[in-house]
């Protein structure tokens, strides 16, 4: 399945092929930061994403970058940069209907704020900022960013 | 970029097509009036004639939706730049039809249509999402 996206003024066009059918959100304090609630993402691995157009990054650790339209602000992927594990986490919004894709997982469950919650949480895998850190640890670091 | 404003009351979201290609649905903090200063590097997109959308021109947080009307500023900010979103809680969805099939949030608050958010904004803004 590939996808074709745009940001919101239409300057980053993006094609994608997920590496799963599925969305995850991750509410991580960076990520809610960055883009207010979760970041709802699809997977997409190093070869499978093109993007074209006025795209800006921002180095967010070692391991890590973020990446926005310099145009009108949209958000477009956190890339894991990691040598060996790189990844994209493209932004959802950026695709009709979200891809047509359903929300399969939340990670950093535990620092979402209390006022809102995504419908349905027992339908899904969830992970805690222990259990997601335990799995960058086995990758050599000890947390996201 | 540090923000500083007084809440009207709770969280809205916004799934609108712009606030989702923008930031994936537009959770955010109706600010009073009056109430908002700011300090960092901000760059904007005039989305519409009286709407700019802003975000942080280092890290490309989004930081806000604002609304002008003459000598009026109606900001709007990413929840996400509260601790803990303020503690607030989600009061409102507009563009409900507009949400993506695959997600949705819980709770039984006011969720809006996009034509009913047309009708409410008729005669303020533009007459659609912008």
């Amino acid at each position: 399945m590939s996808l074709s996206g745009h940001c919101m003024c239409g300057a980053v066009t993006l094609t994608a092929v997920p590496k799963a059918p599925e969305l995850h959100a991750c509410h991580c304090e960076m990520c809610r930061r960055w883009t207010g609630t979760a970041l709802v993402e699809i997977d997409v691995a190093p070869e499978n994403l093109t993007a074209r157009g006025p795209v800006k990054t921002f180095t967010s650790s070692d391991w890590a970058e973020r990446a926005w339209c310099d145009r009108c602000g949209s958000t477009l992927w956190y890339k894991l940069t990691l040598p060996g594990h790189e990844q994209f986490s493209v932004s959802a919004g950026l695709f009709e209907n979200a891809g047509g894709l359903t929300l399969a997982k939340e990670i950093y469950i535990d620092c979402k704020p209390d006022g809102y919650a995504y419908a349905d949480a027992g339908a899904r895998k969830t992970l805690t900022k222990q259990e997601v850190e335990a799995m960058y640890a086995s990758f050599g670091e000890g947390e996201t960013g | 970029m540090t923000v500083d404003f007084e809440p009207v009351d709770g969280i809205t979201v916004c799934h609108c097509d712009m606030c989702r290609r923008w930031t994936g649905a537009f959770i955010e903090i109706p600010a009073k009036i009056g109430s908002v200063s700011h300090d960092g590097p901000v760059r904007a997109y005039a989305s519409s004639a009286q709407v700019e959308r802003a975000w942080c021109d280092r890290c490309g947080s989004t930081l806000w939706y604002l609304y002008k009307e003459g000598e009026t500023r109606d900001y709007s900010f990413n929840a996400g730049l509260v601790d803990g979103a303020g503690g607030l809680i989600l009061t409102r969805e507009d563009f409900i039809d507009r949400k993506p099939a695959g997600y949705a949030f819980a709770g039984d608050h006011p969720r809006a249509t996009e034509a009913q958010n047309d009708h409410a904004l008729a005669g303020s803004v533009e007459g659609a999402c912008s």
